[in-house]
C-alpha cells in the first residue's frame, strides 16, 4: 500500500511530521490501525533496527526514527491493538542512566510489545511487583555502570524468591554487562544493542 | 629639627626625613615593607640592616638579640636604629615583607605570593645570665606570638643540639601558625613546595620555589592506577570490592608522586628535602583514593563522597618521600562528581569573581562543565568518555609527539602532526577537525553516517578515494601508509565518529542544561574558557562546526590549559588563594543533570554534527 510504504519512509528517515500526515491519511482512507502498526511502524522499525545493526544507523538515527514512530503510534490511542507480548524495563537501582533503556523500550514498543517503563533506579522489588501487575513476559534491566549491575543480580533472585520465575524471562543490557554475565546470574537472556534487544525478547516469548 | 637623606640599597630608594626617626618609618616612607613580627618591639631580629653611618648608638634591645660581632659589622635593627644623619641602608631580602606575584599562564591572572609554608632564618641571642630563656621559648619569641607549639616531637628533640651547633643562626620553618622544624644557619632559599594534579589518565606535579611562587620544574606521567581500569567508575568498583584494593589504589598514585617529584626535583637542582608542603587537586574519586578512603558513595545514586572539605595530612603518613616535617593539603570537593579540580578551574580563572556570564568547560574523562552568573556558581559532570583523550578511538591517542592534531581538506585532506614527525595516530583536536571537515565536505552527513565509497561520487576525487570499506565498516584514510609511522595508515572509522558524537552530545547537553539553571542562552555567554590540554589544541572554528559546544563568535572563546593543576599551584603559594578555593567549594552549586527533564530529548538533538543549537530546520521542530 502506497501511504504505508510512505508512511515506513517517514518513519526512517525520521520526519516526524511527515509521520503524523501519513498516519491521518491512511486512517481518512479507512486503514485498519492493525494494519497501519504492523505493516507501517513495525515494519519501519525492523528497517531501522536493520541498519543500525549494519551500522548504517547509529543512536542519533535511532532516536529520531522513534520520535516519528511515536508519533504515529500516539494517533493509534484508543484502538485497541494486539501486543505481541508484555515487557517491564527500568534502570537497575543506584544508577540514572536512560539512553539506552529507552531506545531499548521504543524499539520493543515499535516490534508490538506492550512495554511498561519504570524509569531509572528501580529497585528488585519494583520489578517485582510490576512483573506481578502486569502480567509481564520479559523483564529487561539495563546498567551503565559496574558498580550498579549487581542489581540485576539482586531483581533475579527476588524473582526466583517471588516464584515468579517460571513464566518470567530476564534479560538483561547495558555497557558493562556481557553474555557471561547474565549466565552468571542466571537470565535468559543478554542483548549488546536495541536492535539485537527486540529480537531477544521475541525468543523469549512462550512459544 | 634637621632633615636626612637615607638612601635603601639595593632597592636604591631614597627618602628625606626628619633626625630620630627610626630606620623603619623611613623604609617605610621610601616604600619598602620590612619583617616585623614582632610588632616593632625590637624582639624578633627580623628587621635587620646595615649602615655604615648615620644612625643611633645601638639600643640595649639591639645588643641583646644581635651578636656582639654583627653590630660591629654594622647590622642593626631598623625598629631600634634612628636616624642621625645621611645614611646608607642596605636592606637585605630576607628581611623584607615581599609579596611577588606568579603569573599564570592562560588563565592571566596574579595572584599574591604568600604561601602556608614559611621559613624564617633567625640569629638568636644566646642564654646569658640575663636572658635563660628555654631554647624553645627563644625560638617562639623570635619569630613572633602567632607560632604554635611544634606539632610533632622531632624538632623539639633536635633543638638544643642545632642551636647550639648552629651558634643560634637557625632558620625556622612555620606551616599556617605552627613550628615545624629548625634548620641550622640560613635555608630560607631551599623553600619549595609540589602542586600535584591527579587526573582519571594522568597526573601533573608542579614544583614551586615557594618564597617567590616561581615554577621550577613540572613533571608527569600517566596515573598507575589504570591497572585497575581506564574511567572512575571501574577505579570506585575495584576499590570497593576489597579493602586491599583501596590500599593498592593509594600505593599506586603515591608512587606515580613520588616518581615525579624526584624528577621535578633532579630537573631544579635541589634535594626532595627541601619540599615541605604539598597542595593536591583532582577529582573526587581520585582525592579519596589517594587517602586510601573506600569511594563507597560514589558508585550509586546519590553519588555521595565520604568527605569533600580539606584535609590536611602528614606527607610522611601519606608515604611521600619530601622533608618529613611536609605536610599535604588536599583542596575541598564539590560533589561526587564536581571535584577538587573543578575547584582548581574556577580559582584560577577568577570565575567565581567574575561578571556577567561565563562558562568553563573541563573536557576529561568526564567533563565537567561550570556556569557562574554574577557571583552565583553551578558545576556538573557529564560522562562524555574519554573519546577526546585519544580512547575508545582507533587509532586514538593523547596530545605527543607523532599524534595527528589537525586536519584540513579542500581537494586533499591536509593535517600536521606534533613533532613533525610521521603520524602515529589521532589526537582530540583532529578527532574535531577531521569530523567537522568530512562533514562540511558532505562525506559524513549531519547524523553521523559515513559514506560508503558507493556513496561518495560527489566528493572531490582525492578525497573520495580516501573512504574505504573493509570488514569494520567504512573508514576515512587521514594518512597513507607511505605518510605513517610503522606504515600503518592512520584512519578515522565510522564508529569513531559515533563515538566522537557521543562524547559531544554529553558536552554540548551539559552546557545547554546548565545554561537552563542559570536563565540564559548561549548567546548570552560573554566567554567560554576550555581548560585542559584538548582546549589548547582545538580549533575553535571546528568546535563550533560539529556542535561540541553552543555556536557563538569564536572570540569569545578561549583555551586557558591545564587550569585545575594552575589552580593547585594558587592554593600552594598563597594562603589566600587557598582560603578562595574552600569559600569557592561552599559555593558552588552542584547541578546533577540526570535529574533534569529534558535530558533525553535533548541529548538526541545534540548528536547532530552541525553548529547548535540549531536555528528553525529540523532540530528545533523535532525538540518542540
Amino acid at each position: 500500500m502506497a501511504v504505508l510504504d510512505d508512511l515506513q519512509q517517514a518513519i526512517i528517515s525520521g520526519n516526524r511530521d511527515k509521520a503524523k500526515e501519513l498516519t491521518q491519511k491512511a486512517l481518512d482512507e479507512g486503514v485498519e490501525a492493525k494494519k497501519i502498526v504492523v505493516e507501517g511502524i513495525a515494519a519501519a522499525m525492523e528497517v531501522v533496527g536493520e541498519k543500525f545493526r549494519a551500522n548504517e544507523f547509529f543512536v542519533p538515527e535511532l532516536l529520531i526514527a522513534q520520535r516519528a514512530m511515536k508519533e504515529s503510534l500516539s494517533m493509534m490511542s484508543g484502538t485497541p491493538v494486539d501486543h505481541i507480548g508484555t515487557v517491564v524495563i527500568g534502570t537497575v537501582k543506584g544508577d540514572l542512566h536512560d539512553i539506552g533503556k529507552n531506545l531499548v523500550a521504543a524499539m520493543l514498543e515499535g516490534a508490538g510489545f506492550k512495554v511498561v517503563d519504570l524509569g531509572v533506579d528501580v529497585s528488585p522489588e519494583q520489578f517485582v511487583q510490576a512483573g506481578k501487575d502486569n502480567s509481564a513476559n520479559v523483564i529487561a534491566m539495563s546498567a551503565l555502570l559496574t558498580t550498579t549491575m549487581g542489581g540485576m543480580r539482586d531483581t533475579v533472585e527476588a524473582l526466583e524468591q517471588a516464584g515468579m520465575r517460571n513464566n518470567m524471562r530476564v534479560m538483561i543490557g547495558g555497557a558493562p554487562v556481557t553474555q557471561s554475565y547474565a549466565d552468571e546470574i542466571r537470565a535468559d537472556g543478554y542483548a549488546p544493542d536495541a536492535a539485537s534487544a527486540v529480537d531477544k525478547a521475541k525468543q523469549l516469548l512462550p512459544a | 629639627m634637621a632633615r636626612c637623606a637615607v638612601v635603601f640599597l639595593p632597592q636604591n630608594e631614597s627618602v628625606w626625613v626628619e633626625t630620630e626617626t627610626t630606620v623603619l618609618e623611613a623604609a617605610t616612607a621610601a616604600g619598602l615593607r620590612l619583617q616585623t613580627p614582632c610588632g616593632g618591639q625590637g624582639r624578633c631580629g627580623k628587621c635587620l640592616v646595615r649602615a655604615g653611618e648615620g644612625l643611633s648608638e645601638p639600643t640595649d634591645s639591639e645588643e641583646r638579640v644581635l651578636v656582639h660581632s654583627d653590630l660591629a659589622d654594622g647590622w642593626r635593627l631598623a625598629c631600634q636604629a634612628h636616624v642621625v644623619g645621611d645614611a646608607r641602608v642596605t636592606v637585605p631580602e630576607s628581611s623584607r615583607v615581599v609579596a611577588p606575584k606568579i603569573a599564570v599562564e592562560g588563565a592571566e591572572r596574579e595572584a599574591l605570593v604568600a604561601p602556608n609554608l614559611r621559613k624564617i632564618a633567625l640569629r638568636l641571642p644566646r642564654p646569658s645570665v640575663d636572658d635563660p630563656r628555654a631554647d624553645l621559648n627563644r625560638v617562639m619569641d623570635a619569630i613572633g606570638a602567632e607560632a604554635n607549639r611544634p606539632e610533632r616531637l622531632a624538632p623539639l628533640q633536635e633543638l638544643p643540639g642545632i642551636l647550639r651547633r648552629s651558634q643560634y643562626h637557625v632558620t625556622a620553618v612555620v606551616a599556617g601558625d605552627r613550628l615545624v622544624a629548625v634548620e641550622p644557619g640560613d635555608t630560607s632559599d631551599q623553600t619549595y613546595g609540589l602542586a600535584v594534579d591527579v587526573g582519571t589518565t594522568t597526573v601533573v606535579a608542579y614544583l614551586c620555589h615557594l618564597p617567590s611562587g616561581r615554577l621550577a620544574a613540572v613533571a608527569s606521567d600517566l596515573n598507575s592506577q589504570a591497572q585497575y581500569g581506564d574511567d572512575v567508575i571501574s577505579r570506585i568498583h575495584a576499590a570497593t570490592a576489597s579493602g586491599e584494593n583501596v590500599s593498592a589504589l593509594s600505593t599506586a598514585v603515591v608512587t606515580v608522586i613520588n616518581d615525579l617529584l624526584e624528577r621535578a626535583a633532579y630537573q631544579a637542582g635541589i634535594s626532595a628535602d627541601a619540599i615541605y608542603e604539598v597542595a593536591v587537586v583532582g577529582n573526587t574519586c581520585m582525592m579519596h583514593l589517594l587517602l586510601g578512603v573506600p569511594p563507597a558513595g560514589l558508585g550509586q545514586v546519590p553519588f555521595s563522597p565520604s568527605f569533600r572539605t580539606s584535609q590536611t595530612v602528614g606527607a610522611v603518613e601519606l608515604g611521600i618521600s619530601i622533608n618529613p616535617a611536609a605536610r599535604v593539603y588536599v583542596t575541598p570537593s564539590v560533589g561526587g562528581f564536581v571535584g577538587a579540580d573543578s575547584v582548581g578551574v574556577i580559582l584560577a580563572s577568577d570565575l567565581h569573581r567574575s561578571e556577567g556570564l561565563r562558562v568553563a568547560v573541563d573536557i576529561g574523562t568526564n567533563g565537567e562543565i561550570i556556569a557562574a552568573r554574577d557571583g552565583q556558581l553551578y558545576a556538573c559532570s557529564t560522562a562524555a568518555g574519554p573519546a577526546f583523550e585519544g580512547a575508545r578511538i582507533t587509532q586514538g591517542m593523547r596530545a605527543s609527539v607523532g599524534a595527528i592534531d589537525s586536519v584540513g581538506l579542500d581537494d586533499d585532506v591536509r593535517y600536521h602532526v606534533i613533532g613533525e614527525v610521521s603520524a602515529r595516530g589521532i589526537c582530540g583536536s583532529a578527532l574535531v577537525d577531521a569530523i567537522a571537515e568530512l562533514v562540511r565536505a558532505g562525506a559524513i552527513t549531519e547524523s553521523g553516517r559515513m559514506l560508503p565509497p558507493e556513496e561518495a561520487s560527489s566528493l572531490p576525487e582525492k578525497v573520495a578515494r580516501r573512504l574505504v570499506e573493509n570488514e569494520n565498516g567504512t573508514e576515512f584514510v587521514l594518512a597513507r601508509a607511505e605518510e605513517a609511522y610503522g606504515g600503518e595508515p592512520v584512519r578515522l572509522t565510522a564508529r569513531d565518529v559515533r563515538e566522537a558524537q557521543l562524547a559531544k552530545a554529553a558536552i554540548y547537553t551539559g552546557i545547554e542544561l546548565m545554561l537552563k539553571q542559570v536563565g540564559a542562552a548561549p548567546d548570552d555567554i560573554e566567554e567560554l574558557l576550555l581548560a585542559g590540554a584538548f582546549g589548547n589544541y582545538i580549533r575553535r572554528e571546528s568546535a563550533l562546526a560539529i556542535g561540541l559546544i553552543p555556536f557563538m563568535p569564536a572570540e569569545r572563546i578561549r583555551p586557558i590549559g591545564n587550569a585545575a593543576g594552575v589552580g593547585a599551584r594558587l592554593v600552594l603559594c598563597s594562603v589566600a588563594e587557598r582560603q578562595e578555593a574552600e569559600e569557592i567549594a561552599r559555593r558552588v552549586r552542584h547541578v546533577d543533570l540526570a535529574e533534569r527533564p529534558g535530558f533525553y530529548d535533548r541529548f538526541a538533538d545534540a548528536m547532530m554534527l552541525r553548529p547548535l543549537p540549531a536555528a528553525g530546520g529540523r532540530g528545533s521542530s523535532a525538540s518542540q
